[in-house]
């Protein structure tokens, strides 16, 4: 075997995507226009996908294949695009103020990585590929959730909760070395679409009927 | 071939709707595929209790005792809730607060929420567990919001929101538990995720993983069943929604979701004994006991109330499923039979005061019995029934919930259980007396003669829930009792 096909390379290139894929979370959590959110999110799931044909360049399994596909073709085509006519179609194209402003957030987010490294630490020695996919994954769960409370833009709140999904999908992919079974993996990947259609659908409503996505403004019902 | 059929006719039935345009067509559409969903589940439950499991699909649907008793249940709150739905949308067409587009929405999406609803006590994989339970939020939020008023699109963006946060906590553990079922099956990984295959090796899984898993699917399932701190969305939710939709969520869904969490803790039990599930669950249960008296005794809507009573039943399951042993498992068993049959009626009898008076609020209506008498009686015998009142069945499920952390040593969870309890009695009775007898208000409308389709129902309910106080018949006992072995985690 020559060096790129290595494990040790692949391991190091794993890692790399992981890294990335943190950096593009971090980038979102202070970014303020909606577009290119978007696109920090399909740039996050571009990095998915190339973890994913690495592990299965090495360990020569065709179904995680079809996973790196899939996820190319939902989360790096198919969403962004319905997420960026969503907002054309509602004319909504920044953020406003977050909770915690951006140099606190960062904080706060590198609070959260050095927590997501804690937690996975007693299975890191157990991981077959890359040496921080599973800190990564947890960190993503984390820093998504935190991106949720901290931003009030319904659309942010979407995107939010994909990054956390991509976060669980590559605890997955880092966990076991095939990922989940196949018939999983696509119910996921129906389930991950029809929820942004029926969230799209919403925001559009709500923006109609309360003329502003500040989801702050949904605290009628109380009690 | 039941098993596919328990999934095909009501998706049929969907599509069908989607398909034609008259009211009439859409009503008789959701009744017959819902009527004849109940000789299916009563043929699961046959050649369940004679063969121990059913199989279709290469077992990729499975059923064991544990499932059909869900199935079971889900098939009855449906049937009644589809047979109440005439009467309560025709009941809205003449007010004229809905129109035909949204009503076929309702006629179309309730059994594609149905059939995924059957879907995950049939799934053997956890993984299409996941994704059915994942479904039932998304096919029942376009439900939720079935009013388009701006109270409602709160509800159902709350609803999916926190639904969706949970779910993915729940993937997370799903897939730690794959992962610990990975490390020991080694090369062979395609049964890693089927229960019925996990349940073998549930011994040699990695505790650290399982742990973390366990803390997860908690969190995400229970997020689902509406444990506290997770369940703000569900008085929204229940308030919002149509009572048929509520019903469903509330008598049917929420079985589901603590299916889901029983299976898991059985492999978490397995593998962790039932110090650490046990007390984790005890305390998630008793919690949501404990948030909901409160709201319930200060509580001024009526739809909401049913919201946080569900709560509490769910903490009341939960917490018997921590207390564990075998009154803990026939505890959990024996609650959801009842609370399942006893449920749907108080969101019938909620929803005719509501659709007569025009009005959720308590203080709004009084002496209700002097224009709605037939629901004002029912109201008040399902109060008594829901609320753990001797003859009633739900008497007897929470009591030996009581005996079971009796018997696990754990006296001071019970004593809050009971305080807990207690008080939602306490409370539940005031405001329905309040809202039944006691002089009607001076602006109460006349009496109206009460809809044949929503009185069936109730009837229908309130029939079941009398009989089941007194007798429960032999091979529905034998169901129980297997499933209450499974949950315990005998083979």
């Amino acid at each position: 075997m020559d060096a790129s096909t290595s494990p040790q390379f692949s391991s190091q290139l794993i890692a790399l995507m992981a890294a990335l894929m943190l950096l593009v979370q971090l980038l979102m959590v202070v970014q303020r226009m909606l577009l290119t959110s978007i696109r920090l999110f399909a740039i996050q799931s571009v990095f998915l996908a190339g973890i994913a044909g690495v592990i299965a360049f090495v360990h020569n399994a065709g179904h995680v294949y079809v996973i790196a596909a899939l996820t190319i073709l939902g989360k790096v085509l198919l969403l962004p695009r319905l997420l960026n006519r969503l907002v054309r179609r509602i004319r909504i194209t920044q953020e406003i103020e977050p909770l915690l402003n951006a140099p606190t957030s960062m904080l706060f987010c590198g609070g959260l990585t050095l927590l997501g490294y804690i937690v996975a630490r007693p299975f890191t020695s157990l991981e077959r590929l890359g040496n921080n996919t599973l800190a990564v994954a947890m960190t993503l769960v984390l820093t998504g959730f935190f991106l949720m409370f901290n931003r009030r833009k319904a659309i942010t709140q979407v995107l939010a909760l994909l990054t956390v999904e991509n976060g669980v999908m590559l605890a997955a992919v880092a966990l076991t070395t095939y990922g989940m079974p196949l018939v999983v993996e696509l119910g996921i990947f129906f389930d991950v679409m029809v929820a942004v259609m029926i969230l799209g659908i919403l925001v559009y409503r709500i923006r109609e009927t309360f003329a502003s996505m500040d989801t702050s403004k949904l605290s009628q019902l109380k009690g | 071939m039941a098993l596919i059929l328990l999934l095909l006719l009501p998706l049929l039935a969907g599509l069908l709707c989607l398909a034609t345009r008259s009211r009439q067509s859409w009503e008789r559409l959701n009744l017959i595929a819902f009527a004849l969903l109940v000789p299916l589940a009563l043929k699961v439950a046959a050649d369940v209790l004679k063969g121990g499991t059913v199989s279709a699909l290469g077992g990729f649907l499975r059923a064991d005792a544990l499932s059909a008793l869900v199935i079971g249940l889900t098939v009855f709150v449906a049937m009644v809730c589809a047979i109440y739905a005439v009467g309560y949308f025709r009941a809205d067409a003449r007010a004229g607060t809905i129109t035909d587009a949204q009503l076929r929405r309702y006629y179309v999406l309730t059994p594609l929420f149905v059939a995924l609803m059957l879907l995950v006590p049939l799934a053997d994989n956890l993984g299409v567990m996941w994704v059915a339970t994942e479904g039932t939020t998304l096919a029942s939020v376009l439900l939720v919001t079935f009013y388009n008023q701006r109270t409602s699109f709160e509800a159902g963006w709350k609803y999916i929101i926190i639904g969706s946060i949970g779910i993915s906590l729940a993937l997370f553990g799903t897939v730690f538990t794959y992962y610990s079922a990975v490390s020991v099956l080694g090369a062979d990984t395609h049964q890693g995720m089927n229960w019925s295959a996990l349940i073998g090796i549930a011994e040699k899984f990695d505790q650290k993983a399982m742990r973390l898993a366990f803390i997860l699917v908690l969190l995400g399932y229970g997020t689902k069943a509406g444990l506290a701190p997770m369940h703000t969305w569900k008085p929204d939710a229940y308030s919002e929604a149509p009572v048929p939709t509520a019903a469903l969520l509330g008598a049917g869904f929420i079985n589901c979701a603590i299916y889901s969490i029983a299976r898991f803790n059985v492999l978490a039990v397995k593998c962790l004994g039932d110090e650490f599930p046990g007390k984790l669950l005890a305390v998630f249960g008793i919690a949501s006991i404990l948030v909901a008296a409160p709201f319930i005794v200060a509580q001024r809507n009526f739809r909401r109330i049913l919201a946080y009573s569900s709560i509490d039943h769910a903490g009341i399951m939960v917490a018997a499923l921590g207390f564990g042993g075998k009154l803990g498992a026939l505890g959990v068993t024996l609650h959801m039979l009842f609370h399942a049959v006893t449920k749907p009626l108080m969101f019938f009898c909620a929803g005719n005061v509501q659709q007569h008076f025009a009005t959720p609020y308590f203080w709004k209506v009084r002496g209700a019995m002097g224009s709605l008498p037939w629901t004002s009686g029912l109201f008040l015998m399902a109060t008594l029934a829901i609320t753990g009142t001797p003859p009633f069945s739900i008497f007897q499920s929470e009591f030996t919930t009581l005996s079971a952390a009796l018997a696990a040593d754990r006296g001071w969870w019970a004593l809050l259980f009971m305080v807990g309890v207690v008080t939602i009695f306490a409370g539940f009775l005031v405001h329905i007396v309040k809202l039944t007898l006691g002089a009607p208000r001076h602006d109460a409308p006349e009496r109206g003669a009460e809809c044949p389709w929503k009185l069936g129902a109730m009837t229908l309910v309130a029939a079941v829930v009398v009989a089941l106080g007194f007798w429960l018949p032999g091979p529905l006992y034998q169901l129980v009792q297997q499933t209450a072995r499974i949950i315990e985690g005998m083979p």
